[in-house]
Formats: structure tokens, C-alpha cells, sequence
């Protein structure tokens, strides 16, 4: 009885509904043979990880879905132990270095070289090639890119890369030319009600048009986000309306208090008490950046047309300085000042 | 009265010679040189007030004449010269002075003022004229008579010094003598009454005032030169004593006298000065008095309106003539007005906050904290931490601590602001003036001194036993010196350091820790009889089982010199080992040896001519340094330690550092005698002692500056001491401070007092004079927590730079600086990631420092009263608790992975606040009803009861942990009914791995190997033919399994094997597999639970 999403995840390249054009061309590609390096990127729950399934599913056929999880044990150069998941079926394997946070090139380049340099086992397989697939290619350290980039041509006969990325920024130039670049875009609003509607009608749910289209519009043409949503609310109500309420996640309900609070007051005592929810949510693995997002927009609701423009900046600013920073409830703390002190100046008309 | 103290001078210079003497040396003990020009001052008032007593103003001319040339030296002219002028106003003919008193104060003043300048002028001329011979004569007169020319020049710089306090002095001055002029007669009555009563020996007893006290001692050492004049002081004395008493008196008769009191006690220090004028003064007093009275009165309203218990002490007095005394009522704490700009800080009399104790609170205007304490402390005044019913004054700031505001509240103690403190220190005479407080002090102060003279006296003598027959080397100076007593001398050519030659020669000597040397010496003295009966009775205190004593404590306390001397006294031949000497295990038993059984040598032979004693062949082996016994002392501490425990002879160890590990092997086998840091006064008294002799001037609060830094390191404060003598004579406040902090040992701050001290505004007001360097040097006392402790509190002030708005402005102030602060942080993180990252930018720390620390501080600098406690740091927890929270994820992720897409980020974003609907949610509220439904999705998520608790966990606000209520019942249903089922694993960890191992080799199970074989088999099937059905562990049998998986098939089959799980993620195969799986894992589950009995039975065969 897993979750819907993954109940009723489309299992091949046709069965996939919407962006039919690039299935296609994902169906050419793995049929023609030659099939080159991937780099898919789009959105969290687009579709990456289901379009790339099926497409691995078309170039190997089922025995594909035979996967298992491997612990392998890597040892860095400072003699450090890391242990890491596998992902594996006979014909691909399924990574994500980032696991392993700094170390990623270790596994990057032991990993990758030792299928690299063997050759596909199954002799009746389709293809002589195995595939690695990397997911949060994004996250991979710049080491971990270069140690990669030459793999790439040199190990050529035996192996294919599919990189997933939420985004091509943080992919060093020399990968991406090296691979062809696929991007899944997220899903219409329509299509993610289509989907609703079709997943409903396979579990016998009444249908609420309305609620379907408030889910799409929530879950920010989120796929996977949209499905869970719809599950949310189903499992809470028995009878759905249009009007039925969606239930914000919890880091997200946390985030509307702390947007509350610090409407209601702005004092640096305020910044105090603000400080320790934020300290929350970090520590609960909300990334800071998400935080910090999902906070402006609160914020941007509840403010003055005025205030939006510099407040969006100054968000911008401090979302800069998280990525570039280490400590990351400093930044968001000084946005939450800023804020405050910003806003605070324009409701006195003056300023210091 | 002029043409008096030269005939005085001109007659009798020996004994003004010993007079002046006298006052000198004491001032050498006081404080400063000023002091002793009070003294002055205060003398001529008692002397006054004698004659006044027994004879006429005629006769106290005549008198006067013969008593002044004591003190006409030089240096007391000057002073004498001011008081006179006070003095003569009111004093000299009673007739004059009345009606000048009664003109008003003002017209006193200006009389005053004329004739300080006709003194100002003789002065200079007596100088001039005496400069060396007389000058030199009168200064060191005891000393010097003696004494050879050289003393001369110094005498000169004193006297030079004396003049320039002089000046001081008459610009204070002034002010007080109008309040002087109108207190003392009724003082002076009381004073004769008991003058003519005490003699020369209540004299030398009372000697209330420190001056005053040393010339007695001093004159009773030359056995009353000139008895004329020593009749004179001792009257002075003695009134003085009365004077306290009569304060007392005063006291209590009004407040208005009160106020009045300190000024009239003031002149009673005087008393020396001009012995005709006391008769007068006594009327013109009185009548000033009188005059005085209704603005006493107009200050007693001022006072009224102040909630004071107490009455108001000389300064009240002051301030009721002039403007600026803010007193601050403690009901309205209202915040002083911001003094805009730094003021100038007032020069006032030497030891002028003399007996006064002061409590500072909240942030003054123009003084850091630190500067307002120095500056008390420059004046002889003492500075604590909270008040009390002894504080003399509360220095109120702006933002007062609350609870000190309290404490004030309560004990009605009298608060000022920075003005009124800095009226004080301009207004209060030398020494406190006559003030109940400074009056006390001063008479401490005296017995300080008098104990300094008598240690000094004693140690001459040991000198003289000692060194008289082996140190005539000295050559004059020397000699000179045995031959006065105690004379200042210039440094012995003595090639000796300053810490042996003032070694302490008796227990007596010691600076503190006397209980622990008696314990020392009782110890010592019993070893030969304990030795005796083979350390088994443990005696009164204990230490009779032990052969070995360790002591230990900080450096420069005396430990070294504590042993010695006990070993000394107690008759034994040292042999001494320290960290010079190698300490191996093998030299500690092999040289030891040759001490351990052994006597020494002089028990049996003795130098020329001297008797061969018996009782000397005692040895005691002194090891020192034991903590110092180094890499290179291999198994040292080891053997040492054995030898602690049969040694034959007694041993002293000594350590700084008891409790390091290492020093481990010494416990329960030697006696520890802790000794501590002595107490200010405890060396202070020593210390003064040494400058005594060595003819030092060191005021007491200056040495208490030195002893503070050095905390109480005895040795370092003498050769700072002998380092300062090396070029100087005397030592201020300033000097000392500086050099103490110049020989400061760096103290390590802990975080919360890094914040503190940045934050609490000090450091950032106008007045403070620390430099950028400074703070970013306080950041380094701890690089790693400085930043993240100002990060965690920087909103917790009460930010200076916002004191000066109200309202709304203030709260957008507040906000501008909170924001400016935290901006700044936010840059220090950036710098931070340079250093920290991978560019490893180390240079960037003083950078970081700057952004992250200083800078933010800069702004929110203020008081942190009323907003809690200094906090630690909380990023580290929360960055601890973040990783762990992260483990779990990626271990709830890793488990999910075979079904679900998403990363880790998506997971606890999107997936978690379903999954914890579905599991903790419906537990909350269905009860058992949802256990089932709750364990098939956790099965189809591979998800283990680990993760069950991870996600609860991982619930945040309206999913917090602590607001989730499942009653016990209900947990307890969940978990009895997931443990009886088995459940499916994604994988087998490595981590998992290695326990089981060591399993198998418990309980090789024929029954189970087969079981497992066949799993195995299976596994390696599976491997090969790459799908077949998922293997689900049963997680029941993990432990029962797994051994034989891992012990056999896994090493044939290592990566791919080793992670069973494998899933089909068909749609339609998935369900009917999940339900065949599940069945199939039952079946294996109740097959093993066969099976485990027989592991069971195995094992109890076994």
C-alpha cells in the first residue's frame, strides 16, 4: 500500500502523460542505439526520474526494474570510511555522490572507473553500454564535475552517464557540452489535474474539480507535490468538496507563524523568538534557502505594494549570501531584520 | 606665624629634622607624596587645639615656636603654609579670625588665598635657602643624621614633589576650608578635653592618621629626641583619635554637624602645622560654624529630599556650597541627563575617597567602568561588585542593573552620578579629610603601617644577626643603614636578588597559607617518631601515614620557600631536586638511593670553630618542579611515587598542578597541602615592608594594583618591585598599573566573558580609550566561540547608541541597529567560509573578527541588564542536531529510495508531512484501529520502526515531537504488533554486517546452517540470474540469518549479494508479489521461529 505517487508512477515511455514529445524523442534516442550522455534537468517533480525509468526501461527492457540496493565501503585519502548506497540492477546503476557530501569525488572516481572498465556481464543484453545514472548532479562537488568530465569520453564503450539537475547552473561548462541536455519541464496546471483526475478515478475517490485545481495551483506545477497533496486530503477528509482546505506541509505551517510573528511585532526581542523557530526548522533539514523563499512570499502577502520591490531584493540578497556563507541562520536572520527594520521605516514614514 | 617656623627651622633642625623625618617615611607608606602635606596639615590643628587646652594663644606662640621647627622642614612649609592660611583665618588670633569667619566663606577664602601666597613665598625661600643640607636633613632625618649627603637630591625631588601636591592641594582646598573653618570648634573642645588626658603612650597606640603614626614609631625609636615635639604630636594623636570620637558624637547630635564634622577633623590633621593658631580657631571655628549653619541647612533640604538615612559625609558638605551635585534618589532612577561629550576627569587630593567604598552600576556618561574603578582606586577609595550597607556611594549610570537598584533601594545607601563622584574627588581634602569613613582608614592604615615599621625593625635585626657577619660588604651605605635601624635605603650593594634577600626567614613572614605551613612543619616535626612506629598512626590531622608531602598551588606563592624554611627550623640538611636535574626512572632509583638511607654529613662535621651538632644529620629531600618531569623523565612520576612510599627519609614535593593526570600515581601516597593564592592584604603588608626598606615609595593602592595584576604572585611583584627601583624612587598609581599590565600574564578569557565585555558597552562608550586592536584582541581569546557567543546574545542589550530616542524613533533606532548588526554578521559568516572553506584563508581571522564580532558590537553595545543571562552559543546544537536529523532522513530516504524518486530535500518536504499524517497522525487519533494500515505502509516503504521514530522526530510546528499524545497503550499495541511481524529490508547495511559475524561463531547451529544455506543459495541465485523475487528479510531473523548469509554466500557473492532486496517495481507484479512476498515471509518467519528455539537449544547445549 505504498503512496499514490509512487502506486500509480507511470512504468513506461507511452504511459507517461504529458510532454509527449520529448517521450518520443527519449524513445528515438534509446532505440537508435547510439545513446549519448544525458544531462536532464527541471524542476523537482517534473518527471526526471520516471521519464529516465522508462527510458531505461526501453533500452534494456524489464530485467531493468530488477533493482536492489548495494553498501559499498569507500575509503578516502585521509583513510576516512564512507559508506554509500548503490542503487543497482544488472544494467545500470543508480548514484547520488552528494550523500557523501565533500567526499563525492572519491566515490565519483573509484565508482565510475570500476564499471567503466568492466564490460556489460549479460551477453543477451541490448546494449553494451551499462548506465550510471547521477542523481543531484547539481550538488556535485567542482571536483567531483573534473573528475567526471574525462570519464566521460575515455570510458565511452562501456558506459553512459544520465546527470539529474534541477538546474544546469552549477554544471561546469565541459559537462554539458559533453552531454546532451534534456530539459523536463514542469507540468501544466491542467496536466497535473488530468493526472489527479485519472489517479481519483483508479481509487475510486469522488472527484472535486475545484479542489484539484486549487491542489495544482499549491503544489507549484510540483507533480510528485500535487499527487501527495491529493492523498493529504483525501486521507484527512472523507468527503472532499471544492472547498475542502489543503493542509500546508508542517515546515511550511512553521513558516507561516514565523511570517505572523514577525508581522505582529518587529522589535529585536521579536528577532529573538523568531530566531529560535528558524533555528527549528533548520535543524529539521528545511533547506535555508526554501525557508527563506517560502518566507518572502509569506511576507510579500501581507506588505505594502511599496515595500515589495525592496523587500524581493533584499530576500534575493540574502539567499545570495546563504549559498556563499556557511552559517546559515545568520542570513536568515539578518533578512528577518532588514525586514523588519525596513518595514518598520516605512510605516514611520522616516528613516535614519 | 612665618617668622616662627623659620626661627623654629633655624633653632631646632635636629629635631625638625626627626619630625620631618618621621612624616616623610610615612609618606613613603602612604600612599603618595601628598599624603604627608596632609599630615601636615592635620598636625598643626592638633597642636593648635593642645595648646589651645592647656595655655593661652601666647603661650601656643611660644609653644608653636618650639613645636614647629619639627615639622618647618621644607616640605611641611608648603603645606603648613596652606593650613596656616586655613588655619590662620580662623585660628591665629582669635580676634581676627572671628570676624573673617563671619563675613562669610567667600571672604574666608580670599584671605585664605592671600595668605597661602605670603607662605607660597617663605616656602620657596626656606627652600631655596635650606634646599640640600636643611631640606635633606629634615626629610630623612631619622635616617639621616647618620646618613650621607646623597639623600640630598632625593630629598629635594621630594620636596619639589611636595610642592606640586601642595598646588593640588590649595586648589582643592579651598573650598573645603570654608566648611573647615565653621566645623571644628566644637570638635577641637572635645579634642583639648582628651589631648590633655592621653599622654605620649595613648600617642603612640592611637596614632590614628598613617602619617602621624610613623613619626611616632620612628620617634620613639630615637628615644624622644625632642620631647617638646614629641609632646606635640602625641597631643596630635591623641586628638585625633578624640576627633574619630568626636565625629562620632557629632554625628549623631545633627546631621547638619555631621556635614560639618569631616572638614572640622580636618583641621585636627593639621594640628602639626601651626601650633599658635588652635586657640583661635577654636572661637573663629564656631562662629563659622554658626555662619555655616543655614547653608548646612539649605544642603540638609537638598539632602532631606534625598531619601538618606545616612548623613551626608564631607563631600554633601561641599556640595552644598557649589552647583553640581546630582545626587540621584534611588526611588527616581530616572536616567541621569546624558552628559554629552567626555568630561574632564577631576584631579583631586592624594587618597582623597580615603575609607570610602563605591559600587558602580549601569553605564556612565564620560567613564568606562574600568576608568571609574581606576580612578577610585587612584584615590584611595575601594570599588565592589554589589552594594551593601557599607557602600558609601552608589555611582549610578544610565540602564542600572535592577537588582543593585534593589539593593540600594532597600539599604537607603546614597547614589551619585559620575558628576557627583567626580565633585567628590575635586571637593574631598587629602586622605578622606576627617570623614567617619576616612578617619577608619586612616587609622587601618596606620597599623599597616606600624606593622610595616615593626617588620621592617625586625628584619633589620635579623639583618644585623645575619649579615653582620657576613654581608659588610655593603661598605658606607651600608653600615649607615644597621646603624639608624630602619632607613630607606638605596639599594644594599647586594648582589643578592630581591626575592632571596627577602626571603622570608620565619612561618611568620609568610604571605598566607599559615595553615597550611603549620600542617607542614606539624608533619615534618612528627616524621621521626612516625617513622618510629612505620607511618601507621595517622595522628591528629592525619598526615602521620605518610612518608611524602606534596604541595602544590599557583607560581610565586611560596611553596619552594615554605618547604625550605620548615626544613630549616626544623633542623634538616636539605637535598633538593628540581626540573634541572634529569628525573628518569632509572636516576630517581638509582640517585635516590644514595639519599634515601643516608645522614647527612653535618651531624658528624662541623665548619671552623663551631661545635659538631648531632641533631644535623636529619636529611629531607625537597623534589621540586614534580609536574615539570617531562617526556625526557621517562617513568619518573612512576617511580618517584614509589619511592614516596618507602622512603627513609622525609620528602616535600612540590607542583603546580596537582589534578593533571599524570600526577595520578601521587594520590593516597603523599599528603596534600593545597596552598592558595595569599590575599591582597595578606601581601601588601610584605610587600610595603620591602619598598620600606628599600626606600621605595609605594602608596598602598599602588601596590594593591600591582599585587591585582600579578594575581598574587609574591615573587613577580618583588621583581617588579626591584625593577621599578632600578630608575625610580617612587611609584604612582598609573606607573604601577602599567607595569603590572605590562607584566601581565595573558589571562584567557572564557566566551561568556569575551561577550560580556564587548557587549556591556564599555569598550564602544566615548570615554573609552581601548583601540580596534584591542577588541579584535579580545576576539582572539577564543577565535572559535567569540563570534558565535556575540552572535547568540547581540540582541540582548540595550543598545547605547539608541539611548538617546524614545518612543517609535527609539524602536526604529533599535531596529536600525539590530539590522546593522546582524548584516554585519551576515558578512562575517561570508569571511568566515573563506577561512573555514576550502580556500583556507587564514590571514582573513582579524577580518573575520572585525565582521563578525567587533562590528556587530559596535552597534548594539549597551547594557545587558534585564535581558537574561549571557547564553552559550546555540548554533552548535542546533548545527548537531540538524546532522543528526540529516542521518536520519538519508537513512528514511536510503530505505525509500526502491520506491521513491525524490531526493532527500523532497522527501522531508513532501513526503514526510504525508508519511507523518498517515503513520503518527492516525495513531494519535484512531488508536490500535491503524497499527495494521500503519505497518503495510511502512513495509512498502521499506520503512523501519527507526524511521517511525526518525519521522516523528523530524515533525516540525504543528508536527512538533512534543505535541504529538499517543497514550502508552497504544504505542505499546504498535510496537507488539510490529515486532510479531516480520518486515520486509531494502538491504542488509555493512554496518549490520559485523555484528551478526561474531554471532555465528557463537552458535554454529547445524539445523540453522542448513536454513541459511539454502538462503544463501538462494541469494546467489538471485545474484546470478539477476531477477527472481524480492528477498525480504524478516527483520525477527536478521540476527538469526544473517551470520550464516554473510559467512558463506556473501563472500562468494560480495556486492551484489550483499544487498538483497530486490524489488520489482511492476505495477501489477508489484502488488501480487508484495502479497506473495509477505506470505512467503510468514511462512520463513514462523519457519524460523522454529528455527531459533534450535539456535536456542544449540546454544544450551553448548
Amino acid at each position: 500500500m505504498a503512496l499514490l505517487v509512487d502506486k500509480h508512477r507511470p512504468r513506461s515511455l507511452e504511459a507517461l502523460s504529458y510532454h509527449h514529445d520529448l517521450s518520443e524523442r527519449l524513445k528515438s534516442l534509446a532505440q537508435s542505439g547510439d545513446f549519448p550522455h544525458l544531462l536532464v534537468y527541471g524542476p523537482s517533480g517534473a518527471g526526471k526520474k520516471t521519464r529516465i525509468v522508462a527510458t531505461l526501461k526501453e533500452l534494456y527492457g524489464p530485467g531493468v526494474e530488477k533493482i536492489k540496493i548495494d553498501s559499498r565501503v569507500f575509503q578516502t585519502t585521509s583513510s576516512r570510511k564512507l559508506e554509500f548506497n548503490i542503487v543497482a540492477s544488472v544494467y545500470h546503476l543508480e548514484i547520488t555522490p552528494s550523500d557523501v557530501g565533500n567526499y563525492d569525488r572519491v566515490v565519483v572516481q573509484d565508482l565510475l572507473k570500476e564499471v567503466a572498465q568492466t564490460q556489460q556481464v549479460d551477453q543477451s543484453a541490448r546494449q553494451r553500454f551499462k548506465v550510471v545514472v547521477i542523481n543531484e548532479a547539481d550538488h556535485l562537488t567542482r571536483d567531483a564535475q573534473a573528475a567526471l568530465r574525462r570519464t566521460m569520453e575515455k570510458y565511452s564503450p562501456n558506459l553512459r552517464l544520465i546527470l539529474l539537475a534541477n538546474s544546469t547552473a552549477n554544471i561546469i561548462a565541459p559537462i554539458r557540452s559533453r552531454t546532451l541536455l534534456v530539459r523536463v519541464a514542469a507540468p501544466t496546471e491542467a496536466e497535473i489535474c488530468q493526472v489527479l483526475r485519472t489517479v481519483g478515478v483508479k481509487e475510486g475517490w469522488s472527484e472535486a474539480e475545484g479542489l484539484n485545481k486549487r491542489i495544482a495551483r499549491e503544489s507549484g506545477r510540483n507533480l510528485r507535490r500535487a499527487l501527495l497533496m491529493f492523498e493529504a486530503v483525501h486521507a484527512q477528509n472523507e468527503q472532499v468538496t471544492d472547498k475542502t482546505s489543503i493542509p500546508p506541509p508542517d515546515w511550511e505551517a512553521l513558516i507561516g507563524q514565523v511570517a505572523d510573528e514577525i508581522m505582529a511585532e518587529h522589535t529585536p526581542q521579536r528577532i529573538l523568538q523568531v530566531r529560535a523557530k528558524l533555528y527549528d526548522l533548520l535543524s529539521h533539514c528545511i533547506p535555508p534557502t526554501t525557508i527563506l523563499k517560502t518566507l518572502t512570499f509569506k511576507l510579500i502577502l501581507k506588505i505594502d505594494d511599496a515595500l515589495k520591490a525592496d523587500v524581493i531584493r533584499w530576500s534575493a540578497f540574502y539567499e545570495h549570501r546563504i549559498r556563499m556563507g556557511s552559517k546559515h541562520i545568520f542570513h536568515l536572520e539578518a533578512f528577518v531584520a532588514k525586514f523588519m527594520r525596513v518595514l518598520e521605516s516605512y510605516l514611520m514614514g522616516m528613516d535614519f | 606665624m612665618r617668622l616662627q617656623a623659620k626661627a623654629a627651622k633655624a633653632k631646632g633642625r635636629g629635631k625638625r629634622k626627626v619630625v620631618s623625618d618621621s612624616e616623610e617615611e610615612a609618606q613613603v607608606v602612604m600612599p603618595k607624596k601628598s599624603t604627608p602635606k596632609k599630615p601636615n596639615s592635620k598636625k598643626p590643628i592638633k597642636r593648635e587645639s593642645p595648646n589651645g587646652e592647656v595655655t593661652t594663644t601666647t603661650d601656643y606662640f611660644a609653644s608653636t615656636g618650639k613645636s614647629r621647627p619639627s615639622r618647618s622642614t621644607p616640605t611641611k612649609p608648603k603645606a603648613p603654609s596652606e593650613k596656616k592660611i586655613t588655619a590662620s583665618t580662623t585660628k591665629n588670633t582669635p580676634a581676627k579670625s572671628t570676624p573673617k569667619p563671619k563675613a562669610t566663606p567667600t571672604s574666608r577664602a580670599s584671605s585664605r588665598r592671600k595668605a597661602k601666597a605670603n607662605y607660597t613665598e617663605p616656602q620657596d625661600d626656606e627652600d631655596d635657602e635650606d634646599d640640600t643640607a636643611f631640606v635633606d636633613k629634615g626629610d630623612d632625618s631619622a635616617d639621616d643624621i647618620f646618613a650621607a649627603d646623597f639623600k640630598n637630591s632625593r630629598q629635594t625631588k621630594e620636596d619639589k614633589y611636595n610642592k606640586e601636591d601642595d598646588s593640588e592641594e590649595e586648589v582643592a582646598k579651598p573650598k573645603r576650608k570654608g566648611v573647615r573653618a565653621g566645623k571644628p570648634s566644637p570638635l577641637v573642645d572635645q579634642e583639648d578635653q582628651v589631648s590633655a588626658a592621653d599622654e605620649d603612650v595613648t600617642m603612640k597606640d592611637t596614632n590614628p592618621d598613617d602619617d602621624f603614626v610613623v613619626p611616632d614609631a620612628k620617634e620613639e625609636i630615637q628615644v624622644n629626641k625632642s620631647i617638646n615635639g614629641v609632646k606635640a604630636r602625641d597631643r596630635g594623636n591623641t586628638r585625633k583619635r578624640k576627633s574619630a570620637d568626636s565625629e562620632v558624637h557629632d554625628e549623631e547630635k545633627d546631621e547638619e554637624e555631621e556635614d560639618f564634622d569631616p572638614p572640622a577633623k580636618k583641621p585636627k590633621s593639621i594640628k602639626p602645622k601651626s601650633p599658635a593658631k588652635p586657640p583661635p580657631a577654636k572661637k573663629p571655628r564656631t562662629s563659622a560654624h554658626k555662619d555655616d549653619v543655614p547653608e548646612s541647612r539649605e544642603v540638609q533640604e537638598i539632602f532631606d529630599s534625598i531619601p538618606l538615612v545616612r548623613p551626608p559625609t564631607p563631600p554633601a558638605a561641599a556640595a552644598g556650597e557649589p552647583k553640581k551635585f546630582d545626587y540621584r534618589n534611588t526611588g527616581s532612577r530616572s536616567q541621569p541627563a546624558p552628559a554629552a561629550g567626555s568630561k574632564e576627569i577631576p584631579i583631586g587630593a592624594e587618597n582623597c575617597l580615603a575609607g570610602l567604598t563605591f559600587v558602580f552600576t549601569g553605564l556612565l556618561d564620560a567613564l568606562g567602568r574600568d576608568e571609574g574603578q581606576a580612578l577610585i582606586k587612584r584615590y584611595g577609595g575601594k570599588v565592589t561588585g554589589a552594594p551593601s550597607t557599607k557602600t558609601s556611594y552608589v555611582v549610578l549610570g544610565n540602564d542600572a542593573g535592577p537588582k543593585k537598584l534593589e539593593t540600594i533601594a532597600k539599604h537607603n545607601i546614597k547614589t551619585i552620578n559620575e558628576d557627583g563622584l567626580f565633585e567628590l574627588i575635586r571637593r574631598l581634602p587629602a586622605n578622606g579629610g576627617d570623614s567617619k569613613a576616612a578617619e577608619k582608614f586612616a587609622e587601618k592604615q596606620q597599623q599597616e603601617a606600624q606593622k610595616v615599621k615593626d617588620m621592617a625593625a625586625e628584619m633589620e635585626k635579623e639583618e644585623r644577626r645575619t649579615g653582620g657577619a657576613g654581608g659588610a660588604g655593603g661598605g658606607n651605605a651600608i653600615g649607615a643603614r644597621a646603624s639608624n635601624g630602619d632607613s630607606a635605603s638605596s639599594g644594599k650593594i647586594d648582589n643578592r636578588l630581591w626575592t632571596v634577600k627577602y626571603a622570608p626567614t620565619a612561618p611568620s613572614m609568610m604571605c598566607g597559607n599559615k595553615g597550611q605551613i603549620e600542617k607542614l612543619q606539624t608533619w615534618l616535626r612528627a616524621w621521626p617518631s612516625n617513622a618510629k612506629t612505620h607511618f601507621k598512626k595517622a595522628g591528629k590531622d592525619g598526615s602521620g601515614v605518610f612518608r611524602a608531602v606534596m604541595i602544590h598551588g599557583p607560581p610565586g606563592i611560596g611553596k619552594t620557600t615554605a618547604a625550605h624554611l620548615i626544613a630549616k627550623l626544623e633542623g634538616y640538611d636539605i637535598v633538593e631536586s628540581n626540573a634541572s636535574d634529569t628525573r628518569s626512572k632509572k636516576l630517581v632509583e638509582t640517585g635516590l638511593k644514595g639519599v634515601l638511607d643516608t645522614t647527612s654529613l653535618l651531624g658528624y662535621f662541623a665548619g671552623d670553630g663551631k661545635k659538631v651538632d648531632a641533631d644535623k644529620k636529619k636529611l629531607v629531600l625537597i623534589m621540586d618542579e614534580v609536574d615539570g618531569m617531562s617526556a625526557g623523565d621517562r617513568g619518573g612520576v612512576g617511580a618517584l611515587a614509589a619511592v614516596c612510599k618507602k622512603t627513609s627519609v622525609p620528602m616535600i614535593l612540590i607542583c603546580n598542578e596537582r589534578k593533571l593526570p599524570k600526577m595520578k600515581p601521587f594520590d593516597y601516597n603523599t599528603y596534600d597541602l593545597p596552598f592558595r593564592k595569599p590575599t591582597t592584604e595578606q601581601v601588601r603588608a610584605r610587600m610595603s615592608t620591602i619598598c620600606f626598606r628599600e626606600g621605595l615609595r609605594m602608596p598602598p593602592n599602588v601596590l594593591d594594583a600591582l599585587i591585582e595584576g600579578s594575581r598574587a604572585d609574591i615573587r613577580q611583584i618583588i621583581n617588579m618591585i626591584s625593577t621599578a627601583k632600578l630608575d625610580q624612587e617612587t611609584m604612582d598609581f598609573d606607573q604601577g598599573k602599567q607595569m603590572s599590565k605590562a607584566w601581565e600574564k595573558h589571562v584567557i578569557l572564557k566566551p561568556w566573558d569575551i561577550v560580556s565585555k564587548i557587549l556591556g558597552g564599555g569598550m564602544f562608550a566615548q570615554s573609552s580609550n581601548s583601540t580596534l586592536n584591542d577588541k579584535i584582541e579580545l576576539y582572539f581569546n577564543d577565535h572559535e566561540f567569540s563570534s558565535l557567543m556575540l552572535q547568540e546574545n547581540y540582541l540582548k542589550t540595550s543598545p547605547t547608541l539608541a539611548a538617546s530616542y524614545s518612543g517609535k524613533e527609539r524602536a526604529l533606532k533599535l531596529l536600525e541597529l539590530s539590522d546593522k548588526a546582524a548584516e554585519s554578521i551576515s558578512d562575517g559568516d561570508l569571511v568566515d567560509r573563506m577561512i573555514h572553506g576550502s580556500q583556507q584563508q587564514w590571514s582573513l581571522m582579524p577580518t573575520h573578527a572585525v565582521f563578525s564580532f567587533v562590528r556587530p558590537a559596535s552597534f548594539v553595545a549597551g547594557s545587558q541588564a534585564g535581558h537574561g543571562p549571557t547564553n552559550f552559543t546555540s548554533w552548535l546544537g542546533n548545527n548537531s542536531k540538524q546532522g543528526k536529523l540529516m542521518r536520519f532522513i538519508k537513512e528514511i530516504q536510503g530505505h525509500m529510495r526502491l520506491r521513491a524518486s525524490g531526493d532527500r530535500h523532497e522527501i522531508r518536504q513532501q513526503y514526510l508531512p504525508l508519511l507523518w499524517y498517515k503513520l503518527i497522525g492516525e495513531l494519535e487519533k484512531q488508536g490500535k484501529d491503524s497499527v495494521k494500515d500503519m505497518i503495510k505502509l511502512m513495509d512498502s516503504y521499506f520503512l523501519t520502526k527507526e524511521d517511525y521514530d526518525a519521522i516523528m522526530e523530524l515533525g516540525v510546528g504543528p508536527m512538533d515531537m512534543e505535541n504529538v499524545k499517543i497514550d502508552s497503550a497504544t504505542k505499546a499495541a504498535f510496537t507488539r504488533l510490529y515486532n510479531q511481524k516480520s518486515h520486509p529490508l531494502p538491504f542488509m547495511k555493512a554496518s549490520n554486517v559485523l555484528a551478526p559475524k561474531k554471532a555465528s561463531k557463537e552458535r554454529p547451529d547445524l539445523e540453522e546452517a542448513i536454513d541459511a544455506s539454502d538462503e544463501g543459495e538462494e541469494v546467489v541465485a538471485d545474484a546470478a540470474n539477476e531477477d527472481e523475487e524480492e528477498n525480504l528479510d524478516l527483520k525477527k531473523d536478521k540476527y538469526v540469518r544473517a551470520p550464516p548469509k554473510k559467512a558463506a554466500p556473501k563472500k562468494k557473492a560480495p556486492s551484489k549479494a550483499k544487498g538483497k532486496a530486490k524489488e520489482d517495481l511492476e505495477d501489477e507484479l508489484d502488488e501480487d508479489e508484495s502479497e506473495e512476498d509477505v506470505k512467503p515471509k510468514k511462512g520463513k518467519g514462523s519457519g524460523r521461529g522454529k528455527a531459533t528455539p534450535a539456535a536456542g537449544r544449540g546454544r544450551g547445549r553448548k
